[in-house]
């Protein structure tokens, strides 16, 4: 039953890569040692409490008010949304009956919802409660607000739908309405505060108790209303197997690693490569690779500073040896791709647009695009944090790949707390480096395709590109639209895209059923005794 | 006594307005966000604005001084940013693993420390001296970290005798919380044993060669009786002086063996709140260590009137 379930996983993996003929191989001799060593598939264990160790401790636990993932993470056990992805990242119903009708020329969607779902409170969900959260999440939540300006009205249309009318067209909606980060969290009505101090959605599992520094404690929700539909992804039926899920706290990577071994935890969230050999090796413990989990960028200040001039923006980009900083970042290129193409070649948004601008670390050709940039010689001020290890590797890489190609560099090493308020002030920098996960809608991330973003990028070339994706609904013309964006990226360099990079967790050979995606979650995961 | 108390309270309460102005502005100084960590890597600049001025945070520097002090003189440390708690709260809820952690390892190392310590001095320059010594440097050399890293891989993932780390699950009792913190008490028993073991000896080899052991022993006392009772009584007051530092330095200064085993102890919390920004908790925790570091060495210079009889205030 293990090997079946890492046979769906590893499916799950190919089907976003494009390598489907190995995972379907594997799934099918997985399935054909369980048939042969024992008979029926049985569904995992019910019963019992996983550890789930996390990077930290969550910033806070209201689900809209942070777009940090291990927010997220946690959260959507708790709180659902109206809609999710599905295992190959399209847009499937959650609490919402189906997918919107839409109407009026994509500027009127009408979101029937489902029946008889119940929050963790007994109450039985309604349009008051939706239109209450989504008013929530676009009121106050970063990513809210960004949709709350595409939106005109939002209204019930009787208990059990709700309407939402546009200002014009916006295709990535539904995305915005699926994505558990800073997500539109469907909440009881009454539980709705600024801040958040009561937290009761309809998710399988109730939030029960927050010690900081110690666990967050969610229990299973027995009155649950699961979807009817196989599971796929975050879409489909789910059921809390868990009696508890308690997630940890463990900023130490190796203490990670080590309680992953010991047993002590179940699961482990984002681990050192350098420890996936030690876990590979190990009885009691699998590593899981998320390929591909994020991609590092480098955000260039297009309002002040000699970045100003795109010509030297492209400089910069020529100089660049891209594979060179993923390999400093990630070491074995099992854990990076060196892409150009911001999308993987099985998904709608794949295209080569541009690519030939790929970093390849051209110092000549740098060089020459510098002199003819009549570069002052004003050093590139490079922000950087040592948080993520693998940012300062790559900041340690394009300096060097700078100085190569004629700049001069000022490299500044700052805490991230610094990095992410000195980053608002155009005049203190004029590259940093940070990183996003790999999400499935374009405009979604990184924040630099939006306004206002630091880098402040704005340019007729960008709105031209943005306007025409985000108004088309056919997925087949947004694919072709995308590579019109990722080219103006390219031509424009407000960002660099360095490549794609992998993510190890661990999980205990215990835990059964679980699927590994972006955002971890444990419904329809269980532990064996 | 009472004038030199209320001198001695005098004095703190100075110390202690000093540390609040300096924790306070150092704090808000230093660069960083609460708000922009609060907020993510998605948030735009008014996203951002708008959070801090929601927590009182645009406002200016002295407004925002003269707020704090006002609160604290009602005994109100503020509420965190992030735990969504008061910080007497937050701080009262990692008292406990504090202060068993502290216990622990000021055990161990008074226990490894003071009997080494003693031995050396009585075998000046012999083998056992040497090796007594030679542990002593390893201990003050060895990182905390890493040795907190060896005793888990041996311990905890190898034998499997004791937890990795945390602090036990929700709802279990005492002794298991307990047995949680063995591991980090013994790295930092061990690396603190180091000084009170070079402390003991330097205290005892210059009480051992006082006139009044030459006297104690001519009168034919025991050499037990001439070390532990004639000499080490003497030699305790400057080991009492660091075992009461060690213990207030522990208090919040665990915080590298608290990172690494997770403990849910205050140097994790002063860690946190550094990290985060969360100004409340980082005022808060800072100025109640202090304040017991004044308290214990308060504590400290009053035992020395139980050891040394011709100590008068």
């Amino acid at each position: 039953m293990l090997r079946i379930a890492t046979g769906f996983a590893s499916l799950r993996r190919a089907l976003r890569t494009g390598r489907t003929g190995p995972a379907v191989a594997s799934i099918v001799v997985s399935a054909a040692i369980a048939l042969a060593a024992g008979g029926a598939l049985a569904a995992p264990p019910k019963g019992g409490a996983a550890n789930i160790a996390m990077i930290g401790e969550p910033q806070t636990l209201d689900p809209m008010a942070s777009t940090a993932d291990l927010v997220g993470t946690i959260m959507l056990h708790v709180y659902e949304l109206l809609y999710t992805f599905d295992a190959n990242w399209n847009v499937a119903p959650m609490l919402a009956e189906s997918l919107p009708a839409i109407s009026n020329g994509g500027v009127v969607y009408t979101i029937p919802l489902r029946k008889g779902v119940k929050f963790h409170n007994g109450h039985e969900m309604s349009s008051d409660d939706v239109l209450a959260s989504l008013k929530r999440w676009m009121d106050t939540a970063p990513r809210g607000k960004a949709v709350g300006k595409e939106v005109k009205s939002l209204e019930a249309k009787g208990p059990n739908a709700i309407v939402i009318t546009l200002n014009r067209p916006y295709a990535p909606l539904l995305a915005h309405l699926a994505l558990p980060n800073g997500f539109a969290a469907i909440m009881a009505k009454d539980s709705i505060a600024t801040p958040l101090t009561q937290f009761v959605g309809t998710g399988p599992y109730m939030f029960k108790e927050r010690k900081p520094d110690q666990y967050v404690q969610l229990v299973r929700f027995d009155g649950y209303s699961a979807r009817s539909e196989p599971a796929s992804g975050y879409a489909g039926k789910r059921e809390a197997l868990l009696d508890e899920l308690r997630f940890i706290p463990v900023p130490n990577a190796n203490t990670r690693v080590e309680g992953s071994l010991s047993g002590q935890y179940h699961f482990a969230d984002l681990l050192p490569v350098e420890s996936y050999a030690r876990l590979e090796s190990a009885a009691n413990v699998k590593p899981v690779l998320t390929a591909p989990f994020g991609f590092p960028y480098l955000v260039l200040n297009t309002k002040q500073g000699p970045l100003t001039n795109v010509a030297l923006r492209q400089a910069v980009q020529a100089g660049l040896n891209d594979a060179d900083m993923l390999g400093a970042g990630f070491g074995d290129p099992k854990f990076y791709s060196a892409d150009a193409n911001h999308y993987a070649k099985n998904t709608p948004f794949y295209s080569t647009a541009g690519t030939d601008q790929y970093g390849k670390g051209d110092a000549k050709k740098a060089a020459a695009m510098i002199a003819a940039a009549k570069y002052d010689g004003t050093p590139i001020k490079i922000l950087t944090s040592q948080q993520y290890d693998f940012h300062y590797r790559i900041a340690l890489v394009m300096a060097e790949n700078l100085k190569a190609a004629g700049f001069k560099t000022d490299m500044q090493v700052v805490d991230w707390s610094t990095l992410i308020q000195r980053r608002n002030d155009p005049a203190l920098w004029d590259i940093y480096i940070t990183h996003s996960a790999v999400l499935p809608e374009p405009t979604l991330t990184p924040p630099q395709l939006g306004d206002g973003a630091p880098g402040w990028w704005s340019s007729p070339a960008k709105d031209a590109a943005l306007a025409a994706f985000n108004a088309e609904s056919d997925a087949k013309k947004r694919g072709a639209l995308w590579g019109n964006i990722q080219s103006v990226v390219y031509a424009e360099v407000p960002y660099i895209r360095v490549g794609n990079f992998n993510s190890v967790t661990a999980r205990s050979t215990k835990l059964e059923g679980y699927v590994a995606m972006p955002w971890p979650f444990f419904w329809n995961t269980g532990l064996q005794k | 006594m009472t004038r030199y108390l209320a001198s001695r309270f005098a004095g703190m309460a100075v110390v202690m307005l000093l540390v609040a102005t300096l924790v306070f502005f150092i704090t808000r100084l230093a660069p960083g966000d609460p708000a922009a960590v609060m907020l993510g890597e998605q948030a735009s600049a008014a996203d951002i604005a708008q959070l801090r001025a929601s927590y009182g945070l645009d406002k200016p520097l002295p407004v925002q001084f003269a707020y704090w002090l006002k609160e604290l003189a009602r005994g109100n440390l503020g509420q965190s940013i992030f735990l969504q708690r008061p910080v007497t709260q937050a701080l009262w809820e990692r008292a406990e693993p504090t202060l068993f952690l502290t216990l622990f390892s000021i055990a161990i190392a008074a226990l490894i420390g003071v009997p080494c310590g003693i031995v050396s001095a009585v075998w000046r320059g012999r083998a056992i001296d040497q090796v007594f010594s030679g542990f002593a440097m390893l201990g003050a050399s060895i990182p905390s970290f890493w040795f907190g890293l060896i005793l888990m891989q041996i311990f905890a993932v190898a034998l499997g005798w004791f937890p990795v780390a945390g602090y036990g699950d929700p709802g279990v009792p005492l002794a298991d919380r307990l047995h949680h913190l063995v591991l980090p008490a013994i790295v930092l028993g061990v690396v603190n044993s180091a000084l009170i073991l070079r402390f003991t000896r330097a205290s005892m080899l210059d009480v051992l060669g006082e006139d009044h052991i030459r006297t104690a022993r001519a009168k034919g006392a025991s050499e037990p009786r001439v070390i532990l009772h004639h000499a080490l009584r003497n030699a305790l007051i400057p080991v009492l002086t660091v075992l009461g530092l060690t213990f207030a330095l522990l208090v919040g200064g665990a915080i590298v063996t608290e990172t690494v085993f997770g403990l849910p102890g205050i140097g994790n919390l002063v860690v946190s709140a550094v990290l985060r920004r969360d100004y409340p908790v980082i005022q808060g925790a800072l100025l109640v260590i202090a304040g017991l570091y004044v308290l214990i060495n308060l504590a400290v210079d009053l035992l020395y009137l139980v050891v040394d009889p011709r100590v008068t205030y």
